[in-house]
């Protein structure tokens, strides 16, 4: 059996920042892919400035092919059911509109890790010191790795923490969001930034901008409804409401799901023993359903306390729990309604940019803004999130209790 | 939407970014965590060193200890460590590793604080293995000395014959080599320059293996290029340096409510030139304190008759008095009381210790102000961001900094000192913190979280080192750390016009890019 320091199962954003932390420090590290490289990646690809800092300052320039067109996106753009709108450029200044199929490729061959792609990962067990893993490579036997950490950088519907808790994505809300591309006809919408709709009837997550001179229409909703349904009917408000005259949907539509709700209730996974999750595995998710900049960071903490547990010879998850704190503080609070009235936790200025409207445009928007997050009453988040709120106020921090 | 074209690019040799020009603030687009260096041809390397007597140690044991510097945030692992011994042996280690184009990562003391000392991969050359002082001339007043020695076994040789160094960093478990090549700064460096400029000449090895000696009369030029030049363009093998006879110091301390009034009176004093030593050391930015020192009764005798009562800070008792009257009708902000006197308890006993102390004198700056107060700064991660001005521009910079500060932690510290520049240095300081607008002085405030047992990641301390650095973008002016993790703010900092000129300068002394790459360029 071959034995290495740390297998990372996902060869995403996460995966590529962890593997950077690693491999510079000079431990073996393989990359489980389960499909080919370059492959495809359902995303709006619009990243936040810090993530697009993070990328620039670990893997350098980013070249053109891993960017659409339009390149770059300078904020975003709220729409609400009373036809008032508000822009908000980002404060870090324009960021990039990633290409993820190829941003991905190439994060994860500048982290210089060794990639094993179209190999899927099929089960871990752990032992004393180590833990083995158990994968595939399509069409072949399956083979085992021993290391002495796996991180499990895979996704909303991660196989990694399914192995740790089997039931865990029963217990949290999942919701499916799809994307469709239309040629352009006639589009008023601004290219430079990110559309938002705060639109009850138009579903829990609407979403639209350019792409490579297409217009993506985007929706999400609670896993059960129909997504062409779901679609046809946002691209009608479009037109109608908007003036937005799009071709029929090409025939490449997308989908995925999310797992949305953990970011809000502070009801994170990070792992057990050596197993870490990161990225979008463990709930992380910014409140433009963001998830890339979370992704890229969570996954840097993860392999600098992989590297940490090795020179301090500390259990892992110790050292991970403590140090994600302060992305749990990050993300949580763009939820926290004390901090978004309080504080700037957003890379945007929404309290400035509602202050800056006409006082009655303001009431509209807040109406609007109070009946768009009744859609979400059922989850039963409301009195959780005012609970971390009070708890983020009173002792500065949220609770470690509730992470599994 | 049409492709930004970035206009900082067109002008330099950083590759385009298509996204915008200046899409974030403060960074230029540049990686500035390196990538490990993949190990072509190592085997090869490994074997025409050894022909040329180079021992190369390749086990774990040997480069594990290397895998971090004191800022215990940038990881990386060597390929193989070679202990300096001499200068013909560095020059073989340097002719070879060129042919290979293998990176070389120089290290003295580890201090650094950006991984400029830790090897992503390639050789790290150990220079404490050349730790000797040599010579010692006490008429001339100048000593020469192997690079790899610690400025505090300097100190204790020196002391011998009644003699000390002129300046030397706060931490002196570092070099004498690192410091000559990024500056050292003292709190008397207001008065005689940085740690730097005591520098008379220099056995250099160069990036090509040549072993040359230099200084501001023989190899002017290279002698320019390694004084400060963050270990571009040579590893020092041996300096001779200025030093003076010893003195006790007598020393004063004032106390401050605010930071711009102590800014000010730190100002003020370096412009009288009434002291020989000045610096602030600050607990958060409720206790400020004002440090100045004397070399001579009679130095001390004119600053307490002329400019002390210019001064505006207080004794303890009378501080302590007006800080519990502005406490007690603020309840939110016991907890900080609290930090205060608890800081003050711990701390206070190591800046005035009896066993260094007597009538009044401290008898021995270098254990009080390296390690015994050093402990009390710092933590696993050493994370110390700065600001370097010129005078106008100082208060801003440390009020800005210290609102970060007060952002991201609840206990922190910050340092400030001035540094007297030297005309005659001007060519030295290109490449250097030292803000090219600064006439007399510059000026540089150090931030310092205090960790209080919480443990932070290297992410969220990253953050506040580009909040620090980025304050420095909008002031246009400089840092006494860019290097390593921060390299990208050199640009922001110099201008492309300089750093393009250096590099060019660094393509032909080293064309193999392979001496402490990814530190600056």
């Amino acid at each position: 059996m071959r034995s290495v320091d740390v297998v990372i199962v996902g060869a995403s954003l996460a995966a590529a920042a962890a593997a950077k932390r690693l491999v510079d420090a000079g431990l073996e590290t393989v990359i489980l892919e389960k499909q080919l490289l370059p492959r495809h990646k359902i995303c709006s690809g619009i990243l936040s400035p810090r993530g697009h800092r993070f990328l620039l300052e670990n893997f350098g320039p980013l070249p053109r092919n891993v960017l659409h067109e339009p390149t770059s996106c300078r904020g975003v753009t709220f729409h609400f059911p009373s036809m008032v709108s508000m822009s908000m450029d980002f404060f870090g200044g324009t960021t990039p509109h990633l290409h993820r199929k190829h941003a991905d490729h190439w994060v994860i061959e500048q982290s210089g890790a060794e990639v094993m792609d179209d190999t899927s990962f099929l089960a871990q067990r752990e032992l004393d010191d180590h833990v083995v893993v158990t994968a595939r490579k399509r069409g072949g036997e399956a083979f085992d790795l021993k290391a002495r950490y796996l991180i499990g950088a895979d996704g909303p519907v991660s196989p990694v923490l399914r192995s740790l808790y089997p039931d865990y994505h029963k217990q949290i809300p999942m919701f499916f969001v799809g994307q469709k591309f239309h040629e352009i006809i006639d589009c008023p919408l601004d290219e430079a930034y990110f559309h938002f709709w705060f639109h009850p009837d138009l579903g829990h997550y609407t979403w639209s901008h350019a792409r490579d001179s297409r217009q993506i229409v985007g929706v999400g909703y609670k896993i059960g409804d129909k997504f062409h349904d779901r679609h046809l009917h946002v691209a009608r408000y479009f037109e109608e409401k908007h003036g937005v005259r799009l071709k029929p949907a090409d025939d490449d539509h997308e989908g995925c799901s999310e797992n949305f709700g953990p970011s809000l209730i502070n009801r994170y996974v990070f792992g057990k023993g050596r197993v870490l999750i990161t990225g979008q595995a463990t709930g992380f998710l910014n409140m433009i359903g963001e998830g890339m900049s979370c992704a890229l960071h969570s996954g840097a903490i993860a392999g600098e306390s992989v590297v940490d547990a090795m020179l301090r010879n500390r259990p892992v998850q110790d050292i991970y729990r403590q140090n994600i704190a302060s992305e749990v503080r990050r993300t949580t609070d763009q939820w926290n309604p004390l901090k978004i009235a309080f504080a700037r936790p957003h890379e945007a200025d929404f309290p400035k940019a509602l202050m800056e409207m006409p006082m009655g445009d303001r009431i509209k928007v807040m109406r609007d803004i109070w009946s768009f997050l009744k859609l979400y009453k059922e989850f039963r988040w409301g009195r959780q999130i005012m609970a971390i709120s009070a708890q983020r106020l009173l002792h500065g921090d949220y609770s470690r209790k509730n992470w599994l | 939407m049409n492709l930004p074209v970035s206009e900082t690019a067109a002008e330099s040799s950083l590759p385009t970014d298509p996204v915008a020009a200046d899409a974030l603030i403060g960074v230029p687009r540049q990686q500035t965590n390196p990538s490990r260096w993949r190990g072509e041809r190592w085997p090869e390397f490994v074997q025409a060193a050894e022909l040329q007597g180079v021992e190369v140690r390749q086990r774990y044991a040997d480069t594990g200890m290397y895998i971090t510097d004191a800022g215990g945030l940038a990881h990386g692992m060597p390929h193989g460590v070679v202990v300096a011994r001499s200068a013909g042996q560095i020059a073989a280690l340097m002719k070879v590793a060129q042919q290979f184009a293998v990176p070389v990562t120089v290290r003295g003391g580890g201090l650094t604080t950006e991984g400029e000392s830790v090897a992503f991969g390639g050789v790290l050359l150990d220079m404490t293995g050349m730790s000797r002082l040599l010579h010692v001339d006490k008429n001339a007043l100048t000593v020469r000395t192997q690079a790899g020695i610690f400025w505090h076994h300097l100190a204790e040789v020196l002391r011998r014959d009644g003699l000390d160094y002129i300046s030397a960093p706060l931490n002196l478990s570092s070099s004498v080599g690192g410091t000559l090549g990024v500056g050292g700064i003292d709190v008397n460096s207001s008065k005689h320059g940085c740690s730097a400029d005591q520098a008379i000449s220099l056995l250099v090895v160069t990036p090509t293996g040549e072993i040359v000696e230099c200084s501001d009369d023989e190899n002017h030029e290279l002698f320019e290029r390694i004084v400060l030049g963050y270990g571009q363009f040579g590893i020092i093998i041996e300096a001779t340096l200025k030093i003076r006879r010893y003195t006790p110091l007598r020393m004063h301390y004032f106390y401050y409510a605010s930071l711009k009034p102590c800014v000010e009176d730190l100002l003020m004093l370096d412009a009288s030139q009434a002291c020989d030593y000045t610096g602030i050391l600050t607990m958060m930015d409720s206790a400020i304190t004002l440090l100045v020192a004397f070399d001579s009764d009679a130095r001390e005798a004119e600053f307490l008759r002329q400019v002390k009562p210019e001064l505006r800070g207080h004794g303890e008792l009378m501080f302590a008095l007006r800080l519990a009257a502005k406490f007690s009708w603020r309840p939110w902000k016991w907890k900080e009381v609290l930090f205060l006197l608890r800081r003050k308890r711990e701390l206070f006993p190591d800046l005035q210790p009896a066993h260094h102390m007597q009538e009044g004198r401290m008898l021995d700056r270098t254990v009080v102000f390296s390690r015994a107060v050093w402990k009390h700064w710092g933590n696993r991660h050493m994370v110390i961001p700065d600001l370097a001005t010129n005078r106008d521009k100082f208060i801003e910079a440390v009020e800005r900094g210290n609102a970060v500060c007060r952002k991201y932690f609840s206990c922190y510290t910050l340092y400030c000192v001035g540094i007297r520049l030297r005309d005659d240095h001007r060519a030295h300081y290109e490449l250097s913190s030292i803000p090219a607008d600064a006439e007399g002085w510059a000026y540089g405030c150090e931030f310092e979280p205090m960790y209080n047992g919480v443990e932070y990641s290297r992410d969220r301390l990253q953050s506040f080192k580009n909040e620090i650095y980025d304050i420095g973008v909008e002031l246009e002016t400089s840092y006494y750390r860019f290097g390593g993790m921060m390299k990208g703010y050199i640009r922001r900092a110099l201008g492309n016009e300089v750093v393009e000129k250096h590099l060019q300068l660094k393509r032909e002394a080293d064309p193999a890019m392979i001496l402490n790459r990814d530190v600056i360029f």
